[in-house]
Order: C-alpha cells, then structure tokens, then sequence
C-alpha cells in the first residue's frame, strides 16, 4: 500500500513534475540495457529440487516493443549448463514466442539435480543472451545446514535508484531472492515519487497511470531495464508474490482505491495486470510456468527438511478494507477475509508441513499493531455494550491483518491448536523494518505465548514515514516507534525511515533478519550499511536481538 | 490426563512387592546421596557385571511434561547446557495420544501403538468391561528394546517414577527401582528421591543402560492454578528444581568417569496445556442424548483426548462412529474427531477407541463425570505435541553443538539405543528412527 490517496498524489505531482524531467535525463538514467534482443535481461525463479523457471523477453524487430502487439514469431533456444563456459549443457530446448505473449519466454527448465547452481542462457537469431546463474532448492528428504535470502520489497523506479538490488547482487552467499511484493508501481510521471515534494528520480513509462494490458507490459519492460534488477536477476533465482501496486494500490478482490470507474471495469483491469505478470515474471502461477492456465500465486516452495515457504497472495481474494480504521467494527467481521477460505485451508495445511521451519511470504504485515490495548478477556464484555472495539485492540492500518483480525485469528489459533512451532512470517508492504513476536493476546503480552515471529524487509525506494513528514531521519519517527513500541510489547524492532534490503538466515537452530539500510535513494550509487539484526531461536516463537550479521557461505 | 484415577485399583507396587518375595527378583537396600534408603530390586538369574564388560554407557532421562519452550538457560540452566553441547532436535513431537505411557513405551518400543498395544494411559478394556489404566506389563504386546538389551548380555535399569509406569515396565529391566517415597494423591515420587535411587542403581550396579522419569514437572503443572493465566508459578519453580537433578546427574557421570562414555537422551513424553475452569468438554451428556448412542458408548478420558468405544451392536458401528463424530465436532472446544481406522496419523489400533476426539488448546475434556477431570493442567491433544528432545553426554557418537532439523519424537528413542549398543530391531523393524544414524 501507500500512504499518499490518489487524490494527494494528484495534487501534489504537477509541482514536482519539472524537476522530475531534469532528473531523468541525468547520465545515470542512461545507463539502461544496450538497445539489442535480449535488451530486458535473463531471470530465473521458483527453484525446485530438479527444475527452476527461467525466463527472457526477445525484441525480433525495432516494431517489436513491449506492449506494442508487433514483431514476428521468434523462436528462442535455452541452454542450462554447469559451468558458465557452456561445455556441459543438463538442459535445452527451443520455444516460439509471439506478440500474443509480448515476447517474452518463459520456460520451466527440468532434468536438474537438486542444491546446485546452474548458469543458463538464451540464444535467438544467432544472438547470445546474457548469461544468468540459478540454483535449484535441496531434496524434500535432504537436511540443508542453512537458507539464505535477500529479502526486498516495494520497489518504485519513480522514488530513486534500486541501490539495494545492487548491493544484493554483490553478495555471493545468497541462495534466491525472496520478493514480497510491489515490485513495480502503477503510477505516472507525478506521482508518488521521491520524497515529500514526490520528485520522480526517474519517470514511469509509460506516462501514465498503468490500466490497459499495453501499459503493464511497458511498465514491465522498464523495470526489466533496470540495471540493478537485471544483475539482481541474473544472479539469484527469484521468489515473488504480488502486493497492490502490481494492479493498483489497495486492491482488493472488487475494486482498489486508485482504480476509479472511467478506468473501467476493475477485475478486467486486474486480469490484464495479472497477465502481464505471468509474461514478465520468473514465477509458476496455476503450478506451471505456461500462460493461459490460471493465475494462482499462493504457492510453496520447500527446501529439504530445513524449511517450506508459502508465498500468499493477499490481494485477489479479500474483501474491501474497512472505510474508518479506527472504529469501524467491519474489522472483526467473520464474513470478511483477507486470504480467501481456500488460500487460509491451504495456508493452514502449509503450517502443519514436515518440514521445521514454516515461513510465509506475507505481502501485508500480520502482527497486530495497535494504539489502545483492552484485554482480550474484557472485549466481548465490552463489545456486547458498544459494539466498536476491535478485538484486537483499536488497528491503525486496516490494509494489513489488523483489518481482517478473524482471518488472523483463525490462523494463530489453528497454529496454537496443532502445536506447530517455528512459524516465521516474512513480509514487506510497509515500508519500514519490524522485528515482532506474534502474541495471541496483545493487550496482555508478555504474559502468555506467541505463535511465531514476524521479520517486515523496508522498501527498496518507496517513501516512508520521514520521505513524507519532511523530517530528518532518525528525529521524528522514533516518537511514534516509540509510541507503538509502548502500546505494542510484541514489536521488539522498528525503524521508519530507512530503505534498503534484508538478508534472512535459517538453520536448524535459528531464522535470523540482517537489515541493511541505504543512502540517499536519488544517489545512483548509494552505499548500504548494516543497521541490525534480529532472530528467533527454533522452538521459542520470540525475536531476539543479534550482534551481528550473518556472513559467509 | 495423566493423574491418578479411581476408577481401578493399582496393583503394580503390590505385584513388584510380589515378585520379591517370591524369590523372582532380589532386593537391595543402599544409603542414598540424601541419606535415606534406596531400594533396587534385580532380576534373579542376571549376570553379574563381567569384568571386561563395554565401557558404553546410554541413559534416557524423561523430563515429564516439560515444554521445549521451558528448556532456557535462565529456568534449567544444566539441562539448556546439555542440549546446546550436544544434538538437539527443537523440531520434535510426542506421538498419540499424548499420554505418559503409551510415550513412555514408544520409547522403548520404537512402534507405534497399533504394534504395541498401549495406545493411551486410560482405555476401555472390553474384556474386563471397565475403563483402566494400561499399567500392566502384559499391555504392552511387543518386545523392548530393554529386553534387547538384556538379551544381548547387557544390563538394564528402570527408574521410574510413577507408578503406572512402574507397572507397566514390570520386571524387564535388570535393575529396577522400588519407588519410595511416594505421594499419595499423585501417585508419584519427587524427582530429588527419583534421582537419589538413579545415582545409587550407577553406584550398586553400573547398567548399561538405564530409563529414568522424573515426574515433578509434569505433577506441578497438572495443578498449577496459575496456568491457565500464562502465570505458570509453580510449574516454573518445579522446572528449576527438576534442573538441578538434571544437574546432579550429569555432574555424577562426569565425577565418575562415565561422561566420555556415555550418551543422554533427554525428552518429555508431552507437553503440557491449561485451562481455565470453563473451558471444559463433556461428551458423555452430548453422546447419551442421541437415541443411537445412549447407553452405548464408553469414554476414557484422557485429558485432551477423548477416547469413545461403542458398545451397542457392532453390525451398527459405522453409523455409530458417524453419530459420534458428528455430535463431537459441533461440541465447543472439539478441535477433531476422528476415525482410527479412516484416519492415517494415529495408529491408536484396536483399544483406542472407535473415535478419537482431541481438544483445542485451552480446553479440556472432563467424562464421564462433569467432576472428573478438575485439573487445569493437560495433555493428550495436539497442543501438546511439542517435547524437548536432545542428546547429550561425552562419547564420540554424540556430535557437538549441533541442531538437526529432522523431526524427532517419542519413538525414536529406542532405535537410537539399538544403533548405540548394536542390537538390531524387532521383526517389521522400528517406526521411529536412529537419531545417531
């Protein structure tokens, strides 16, 4: 989600529209992908034991530009091959993409052997792509000593350079990025962009607001141009899911609240963004990585008897938020759902897995966070009075868990019910970094038990809380960390100024978060600095602060 | 629920009493590290400790009840420092029904109950007609791995306790401790005299192998009041006070030059769960109100399981069980009822009932009576799957520092002897799993 409604972003994007102009035209906005066939990079995604996705997008002819529905039939060959020389291929095959497809190719490569890294190529037209390297996940049966993922989320191109994919990409000891979602926005030039003033840093293409299918493959396209996310890419296999901004902020199931009526019909315009998703991202959507079969993203990913990750999908199921988060007692309503009933079974089947560790790709933050804590004991006596109090306490942000607390409910209760252990959350959305235990009753916390841990990645770019007070960092913002630390004892971390990335660490004996920080978003080479670590010891559910961070292979 | 029930009599210190008099087992009575008197019984006809004997030592200390969550440095430092020195497994589970003894003889079975015969602590016995305990030892219907062992030209020990267990492990063990004292309402012994009795067994007879329970923290958290409010007082007071047994054993093994030859495989049966006075299940009104079940079902109560077994016609057993779950399900606090026999996880076989009904967490069942199960603490149901379960101790087997990912459980512990001594597995071989393998 973002914080700006559309009628602010609006108001406040013509002013800053010329400098966003002078921005762009900068010698950093020029260094894009050289104009050629394989202009848009080589991805790879969804790693299993014995097949990964891997994924390119061909440009055939100077008409066949993204979106444009232009260019002839190509085919395209891909190699998997141990070794980056390309003497012992594992792998290949040949596929025709069309301009139905907007030319991308996505194939799910098999025949691999599990734990291995790979390095995989296109070649069309007698043209060589660039090389990228995956690697595919352990065996179900084996016993991995560790995980390890670069954690990132919300990524707008307009608010500043993708520093944190770069920094990611020069790591070695990564194992698969891990994407939690807003990978790219759907605003024009003007809004939302750097800051308070919301400088684009670099303007969207297309020029507008992205509704029709042409406008989400262009926007597609110019992420896929980004050099940082094409190193990023090209070196680490992807796990993705998909917040709001991949349709249009606060979406959910019927509507979104930067979709307005003359934009059309709104499950049409989600179908087309969902389209472009499955053309233009590494990722099985309906279990395969063919088009046309459907578009469920909830899926998981297991990784030995180590750990299994379910990525949810938080957008297409749910119902509208709730319209005054404060009081509007919609919040607790067991009608409403944030999953959708199938996706909650599932989710629930996820954390009875065999495997240790149960992590979930959460696109929306899931622990409670609130500013008026009544036991849980006294809130139906209360409720049976008034009617207004939320049981969770009263919920600042009606976009995340805390506006569909019975969904939450039913999740931490079946997780208490079963005795499942080691259940992490990994979530993005918010811009801002937490480290959160998961109480089962808030109000009381300490006393009493957590269900598991909650580790929030900040953005890479996106504006949070002192990009839009004005505020320096590390001033304002701690009052109101300070604030909601206070009334919420199970958030033990919490930072709402800095953007960057998170290196997430699981091994038998603990899941630990590094958090990594950025400079200046506008600077195209932003330094990034370790700013902490937290973790959670197997078996206790709680986070704990670490001294440092995780390093080596 | 693993309190003691009134509805049997139990015979087990009385047949041990028996079995000594009549000459089967011989007594020997030593000073204590307390002071006061052990009493060892030994299977009349054992063979003596050979001079020559393997310096192989393996002890499984069962610390009952205890949560792996409860394993910390600050509460139980010693037992915190011998997991973190050794191998531990943070994902590990009890088996159903979360029961002390049908754990307790996973354990040294290495089967599941269906191969065992001992499916819960209380069950309807239809041949006698009566709900019992399964504290004999003809309950359990398979070879251990104590008599494996003994087979081998190994000596055992028991240090048990609890006297249902002390029952139900009989005389199969070379060594066996008589229990004394014992507390009355609890049926058990504190864990200081549990441990004064398994440090004289080292002391008089140096088994190979010996299987100790130390119940305190089980006993205090079933009654402690202040579970249900996340309190937890007594309970943590018994945890610190079963640490430092924990403490005295290991520094035993360490004085007495066993430590670089021994392995310890510390686990719970269970875990524990509380809850509040309302937060109570009573079946068996629900089931005598339907016109097909009244009259015909039996319940044994197992805390947090339900164990249901129809009486009526067995021509009508498949609309029965139907009945049953149906009725179970839509009963606040049920968290499932299942068919034993559609069901693949529970392995229960044929005395665990035609349905099995677990609890939610926070809830208990209380039957037949709304007065039988008062006691806030309880297990027996899902929630308290999670166990401790680690291995410690100085043989170069046990690796060091190490956490394992694999799920470990209860059944494991039998296998992991067998591989350590080289004794091979029972006809079918085990259900659980070597964690040395």
């Amino acid at each position: 989600m973002t914080t700006l409604h559309r009628r602010t972003v609006l108001a406040s994007g013509a002013a800053a529209g010329a400098g966003l102009a002078a921005a762009a035209q900068s010698p950093a906005a020029g260094q894009l992908s050289p104009p050629g066939i394989f202009r848009h990079g080589v991805a790879s995604g969804d790693p299993l034991a014995r097949q990964v996705v891997l994924w390119t997008r061909v440009t055939p002819s100077p008409d066949a530009t993204p979106g444009s529905g232009l260019g002839p039939a190509t085919k395209v060959r891909w190699e998997v091959a141990r070794d980056a020389s390309f003497r012992k291929v594992v792998s290949a095959g040949t596929v025709t993409t069309t301009a139905a497809r907007d030319h991308t190719v996505k194939v799910d490569a098999g025949g691999l052997e599990p734990e291995t890294w790979y390095h995989y190529r296109f070649v069309s037209g007698g043209v060589t792509s660039p090389v990228g390297r995956t690697r595919t996940a352990p065996d179900e049966a084996s016993t991995p000593d560790h995980l390890r993922l670069g954690v990132v989320s919300c990524a707008n191109l307009q608010a500043g350079w993708f520093s944190a994919y770069r920094h990611l990409a020069a790591r070695d000891d990564l194992h698969a990025i891990l994407h939690l979602g807003d990978y790219l926005y759907e605003y024009g030039p003007g809004e939302y962009g750097y800051g308070r003033a919301n400088v684009d840093v670099r303007p969207h293409d297309p020029a507008t607001e992205m509704v029709q299918l042409a406008d989400y493959r262009r926007r597609h396209a110019q992420y896929k141009q980004d050099p940082d996310l094409q190193a990023l890419h090209a070196r680490y296999p992807f796990i993705v899911t998909w917040d709001d901004h991949e349709v249009t902020n606060d979406a959910w199931r019927g509507g979104a609240e930067n979709h307005q009526p003359e934009e059309g019909d709104y499950t049409l315009r989600r179908d087309r963004s969902h389209r472009a998703y499955d053309e233009w991202m590494p990722v099985r959507m309906d279990g395969t990585a063919t088009l046309d079969d459907g578009t469920r993203l909830f899926r998981r990913l297991t990784f030995g008897r180590l750990a299994e990750i379910s990525m949810l999908d938080l957008r297409t199921y749910r119902d509208q938020q709730a319209a005054t988060p404060l009081l509007d007692p919609a919040v607790d309503d067991p009608e409403r759902t944030i999953a959708g009933r199938a996706q909650l079974d599932w989710l629930k089947a996820s954390l009875t897995a065999p495997a240790q560790w149960k992590l979930v790709g959460n696109p929306v933050m899931i622990a409670p966070v609130t500013f008026a804590q009544v036991p849980q004991a006294l809130i139906g006596p209360v409720d049976d009075v008034t009617g207004i109090l939320p049981r969770d306490g009263a919920p600042y942000n009606v976009d995340q868990w805390d506006g569909y607390t019975d969904d939450r409910r039913e999740v931490l209760t079946h997780i208490r019910d079963r005795g499942v252990r080691d259940v992490v959350f990994l979530t993005g959305d918010i811009h801002s970094a937490w480290a959160c235990d998961l109480p089962y009753d808030a109000a009381t916390y300490p006393l009493g038990d957590s269900a598991g841990v909650e580790f929030v990645c900040t953005s890479v770019t996106s504006n949070n809380l002192d990009d839009i007070t004005g505020a320096p960092p590390r001033t304002a913002s701690l009052t109101v960390e300070a604030a909601i630390q206070t009334s919420n004892r199970h958030v033990r971390y919490l930072n709402f100024d800095d953007h960057g990335y998170s290196v997430f660490d699981v091994t038998p004996a603990r899941a630990q978060m590094d958090y990594y920080v950025i400079g200046d978003r506008a600077d195209r080479n932003a330094p990034a600095a370790w700013a902490t670590s937290w973790a959670t010891r197997s078996g206790t559910s709680k986070v704990m602060p670490v001294d440092r961070p995780v390093t080596g292979a | 629920m693993c309190e003691p029930t009134p509805h049997t009599r139990r015979p087990a210190f009385a047949d041990g009493l028996d079995e000594i008099r009549t000459g089967r087992r011989s007594l020997l009575k030593v000073v204590g590290a307390g002071g006061a008197a052990v009493a060892i019984s030994t299977a009349v006809g054992s063979a003596p400790a050979a001079a020559a004997r393997s310096p192989k030592r393996a002890y499984v200390l069962v610390l009952d009840g205890c949560r792996p969550d409860e394993v910390t440095a600050p509460l139980m430092p010693r037992a915190a420092a011998l997991r973190d020195a050794g191998l531990n497994h943070p994902f590990a589970s009890s088996m159903p029904i979360m029961e002390t003894i049908p754990n307790h003889v996973m354990m040294m079975t290495g089967v599941r109950p269906d191969r065992s015969g001992v499916p819960a602590n209380s069950v309807y016995d239809r041949t006698e007609g009566v709900v019992r305990d399964l504290d004999r030892p003809g309950d359990i219907t398979i070879g251990t791995v104590i008599e494996r062992l003994n087979d081998a030209g190994l000596t055992t020990g028991t240090v048990l306790s609890k006297e249902y267990l002390y029952g139900v492990f009989g005389a199969r063990a070379t060594h066996r401790w008589e229990p004394a004292p014992v507390i009355p309402v609890s049926g058990h012994a504190p864990d200081v005299a549990t441990m004064d009795a398994a440090l004289a067994m080292l002391d008089a007879h140096d088994p190979d192998m010996v299987f100790i329970n130390l119940g305190d923290i089980d006993r205090v958290g079933h009654s402690d009041l202040t579970g249900p409010l996340s309190l937890r007082l007594a309970r943590q007071a018994a945890l610190a006070a079963t640490d430092l047994q924990v403490g005295r054993f290991v520094d035993e093994l360490v004085r007495s030059g066993r430590w670089q030859d021994s392995i310890v495989i510390v686990l719970a049966d269970h875990s524990m769960d509380w809850s509040r006075p309302a937060s109570i299940i009573h079946l068996q009104p629900v089931l005598d109100a339907d016109p097909l079940l009244a009259g015909h079902v039996v319940i044994a109560d197992n805390g947090g399981a339900d164990l249901l077994y129809w009486t009526g016609d067995p021509a009508s057993r498949g609309a029965a069980v139907a009945r049953m779950i149906a009725l179970a399900s839509d009963t606040p606090g049920v968290l499932e009822a299942l068919d034993p026999l559609v069901d693949p996880t529970l392995r229960t076989g044929p005395l665990g009932g035609d349905v099995v009904v677990h609890a939610r967490a926070g809830w208990r069942f209380t039957d037949p009576d709304i007065w039988s199960n008062p006691i806030p603490g309880n297990h027996g149901h899902p929630a308290t799957r999670p166990i401790p379960w680690f291995i410690g101790g100085g043989h170069p087997v046990v690796p060091r520092g190490a956490t394992a990912s694999e799920q470990a459980r209860t059944l494991d512990v039998a296998p992991t002897l067998a591989d350590f001594f080289g004794v091979g597995a029972p006809v079918g071989g085990y259900d659980g799993t070597s964690r040395l393998a």
